[in-house]
């Protein structure tokens, strides 16, 4: 009984103790794979963006005994969710976010701007790579931590660049201008009697998207001179869709191929470029280890080169964005600690193919150490966002993509295609526009 | 047993065409269960790599060993069968009401469930999220169930099935004291099980095929269904490095379903076929 008596009070203690864990409850797309790194706090153990991502949320749990982030994984892209808890007023406390998607929350005032949370973890957003602090900004405001820039690279097929007799000093000769492109891709065919571009025409639109926001970001194009407007009728926009349109009518690309049967293609060493994004890598790299597979020791990566005007590209990136709801002095501190931790470990994502969002690390030598990761690094620089302005991004990137596709393939007169995206893009941006924020 | 039809000969020409129908739809089935075979490195380089060993079964090893597999399919399970209880039991009360009882507004009321018939799930899921907030109930078993219970057109069919049924019974079982509630309870709805089959089976199905409702309603991972559960496990551009696992978990969700068209075949085809209602 006595000892009853002694124990009960430590029990409470205990159990208070318990109690004073802050909680941080995490949303997160990426998958759930607890299966294969539950337990794992090494985050160097750890591979793919699932894998990663659960091995560092382990390891913050391990290090932080007065903090416990929950860790909520939603189906992809997660958005649907988000929105039904921000409707009941239950969202979480952190969420990935695309940075495509963050000016249509933070415009209807549903995200906290960060500022005084990297105040706090002491994160100077001079930090940031130029693209990544581009992709969190909304009306002067940081409404992020950028976690990763994402865009379009061309994954090439060295091999088959050589018999083409496009290498020079152990690297592919990529076209400078879209006249040569053509030059390329015919001396490509002709000696190799392969597509020289391997391309998923079909129900990819962010793929066309990405090709068209590239090269009109290139030529300095207005195509979103107002908040809730874009415009495609311009002769940019018809520069680029007439070129793409040329390389399918000339045969130079691979034709009638979705996501998969391009990815298999490529791995296959049936064409020499294929354009895609940045989480490729990870698996075009296995294949390049791997003796015996068409890329073994035959492939490389570079950002898409400059075809018309200037050289940028289109790029997008994950967020940690801070949904507005009540939070106590306690948990504003544990999402700072969170914060900092997590730009702490910027460089052990950046093993996920995607290009780090702090200026240090993809500066750093243990970068450049990752394979292809030094060829690839301009990207962060010269990656721009679309212009924040321009909300639902998600949904006109669906349109822009169905309609070039459709001119690409020569199903559309590409004035007619260009039209019809103007119109039924700004038809839904004026139903649906929320506020107006300067980028 | 005396009343067994005999069964109509098809002809060779209609067989054949029956037999190519049956092709086409199995052949989706046959080839989500070849992919699912497969180790995902192999379909990334080429999906008809399915079409050859090796076969393996690893792809189904990782869906069991992921700790909340377990968890969802209990949900799913628990949210199935409380939601087909409720609506055979409330669509029975409300058909045997409208095909029996006299009460006001009767007739107008009728018309609100069949014009439930017309409005899809998609034109109420803004008030009813909201509504659901207001109560508290995302995140739990009630907020999954309720919903489903609301059963247009199950009050439609249950009351066309009573409809169908003789009222003598009614008035034979009046005359030997049976209360309104004895009648429905101990004549007619045993009378009734053929249609209560069929609407138990569809409402199973739709309850676990779910997606839309689960998806907004349940956000905690502890709390989603298999649907929504397996979608989240899915990582990013599973359609290319994850194809196996991907056709893995299609075939995972599926085998409760096959579980159930089995039993209750006969139901199923009478429902199709239009012949539970007499």
């Amino acid at each position: 009984m006595k000892r009853a008596a002694l124990l009960l009070p430590l029990l409470l203690l205990g159990c208070a103790g318990g109690e004073q864990r802050t909680g941080v409850y995490l949303q997160r797309f990426f998958g759930e794979c607890t299966a294969v790194y539950g337990r794992e706090t090494n985050v160097a153990a750890a591979e793919g963006e699932c894998g990663i991502i659960t091995a560092m949320l382990n390891k913050f749990n391990a290090e932080n005994p007065d903090v416990r982030v929950s860790d909520n994984v939603v189906a992809w892209p997660g958005y649907p969710s988000l929105t039904a808890q921000m409707a009941a007023k239950d969202p979480p406390d952190v969420v990935t976010m695309h940075s495509g998607v963050i000016a249509d929350y933070a415009a209807k005032g549903l995200l906290e701007p960060v500022e005084p949370y990297l105040r706090e973890a002491g994160i100077d957003p001079a930090a940031f790579t130029e693209a990544s602090r581009r992709a969190v900004a909304v009306g002067g405001r940081l409404y992020g931590l950028p976690w990763d820039t994402h865009g379009g690279l061309y994954h090439v097929n060295t091999k088959l660049f050589a018999q083409a007799g496009l290498m020079k000093d152990g690297r592919p000769v990529l076209p400078s201008s879209a006249e040569e492109f053509l030059r390329h891709a015919r001396q490509f065919k002709a000696r190799t009697g392969k597509p020289y571009l391997i391309q998923s025409l079909v129900g990819d639109p962010a793929g066309q998207a990405r090709n068209l926001y590239t090269y009109l970001l290139a030529q300095n194009a207005d195509f979103v001179p107002a908040p809730g407007q874009i415009r495609l009728q311009t002769p940019e926009a018809r520069r680029i869709v007439a070129f793409y349109r040329r390389i399918n009518e000339e045969r130079l690309g691979t034709l009638n191929q979705d996501t998969p049967a391009a990815i298999a293609s490529f791995t296959n060493g049936e064409g020499g470029i294929y354009p895609t994004g940045t989480w490729m890598i990870g698996q075009f790299e296995t294949d390049e280890r791997t003796p015996g597979r068409p890329l073994h020791d035959s492939y490389a990566v570079y950002p898409f080169p400059r075809l018309f005007g200037r050289d940028v590209a289109f790029v997008s990136g994950h967020a940690w964005v801070v949904p507005k709801r009540e939070r106590s002095p306690a948990e504003r501190a544990a999402l700072a600690r969170l914060f900092r931790f997590m730009a702490d470990h910027n460089g052990d994502w950046a093993r996920t193919g995607h290009l780090p969002a702090f200026r240090d690390v993809i500066e750093g030598s243990k970068f450049r150490a990752l394979p292809h990761r030094a060829d690839i690094a301009p990207l962060a620089a010269k990656g721009r966002p679309l212009p924040s302005v321009l909300q639902r991004q998600s949904a006109v990137e669906g349109i822009v993509g169905e309609e070039v596709s459709a001119a690409v393939i020569g199903q559309k007169p590409i004035d007619a295609a260009l039209a019809d995206a103007e119109r039924r893009i700004n038809e839904f941006l004026a139903e649906t526009q929320v506020g107006t924020s300067a980028s | 047993m005396a009343d067994a039809a005999p069964r109509a000969r098809l002809s060779p020409l209609a067989l054949a065409a029956v037999l190519v129908g049956v092709a086409l739809m199995l052949l989706p089935l046959a080839w989500t269960l070849l992919l699912s075979l497969k180790s995902n490195a192999d379909l990334a380089r080429d999906s008809g790599a399915a079409f050859g060993p090796p076969y393996t079964l690893e792809n189904y090893r990782a869906i069991l060993q992921s700790a909340s597999t377990f968890r969802w399919l209990l949900n799913s399970l628990l949210v199935s069968l409380l939601t087909t209880t409720g609506v055979l039991l409330l669509c029975s009360l409300a058909g045997y009401a409208f095909a029996r009882l006299e009460f006001p507004f009767r007739r107008t009321l009728f018309v609100f469930v069949l014009l439930g018939l017309a409005i899809p799930e998609q034109a109420v899921i803004l008030p009813q999220h909201q509504l659901f907030a207001e109560l508290r109930l995302h995140n739990s078993y009630p907020g999954l169930v309720l919903p489903g219970l609301v059963g247009s057109f199950g009050v439609f069919f249950m009351t066309q099935y009573f409809k169908g049924i003789p009222r003598d019974l009614d008035e034979a079982a009046l005359l030997d004291g049976a209360s309104r509630f004895t009648i429905f309870w101990r004549v007619l709805l045993p009378l009734t099980v053929p249609a209560q089959a069929t609407l138990g089976v569809f409402t199973f199905l739709g309850s676990w095929n779910a997606y839309w409702w689960p998806l907004i309603s349940a956000t905690r991972s502890d709390m989603y269904t298999l649907t929504v559960g397996l979608a989240s496990a899915q990582m990013n551009y599973a359609q290319t490095s994850g194809l196996g696992y991907l056709m893995a978990q299609a075939v995972f969700a599926s085998i409760p379903i096959f579980m159930v068209y089995i039993v209750f075949q006969k139901q199923i085809v009478r429902a199709m076929a239009g012949t539970a209602v007499r």
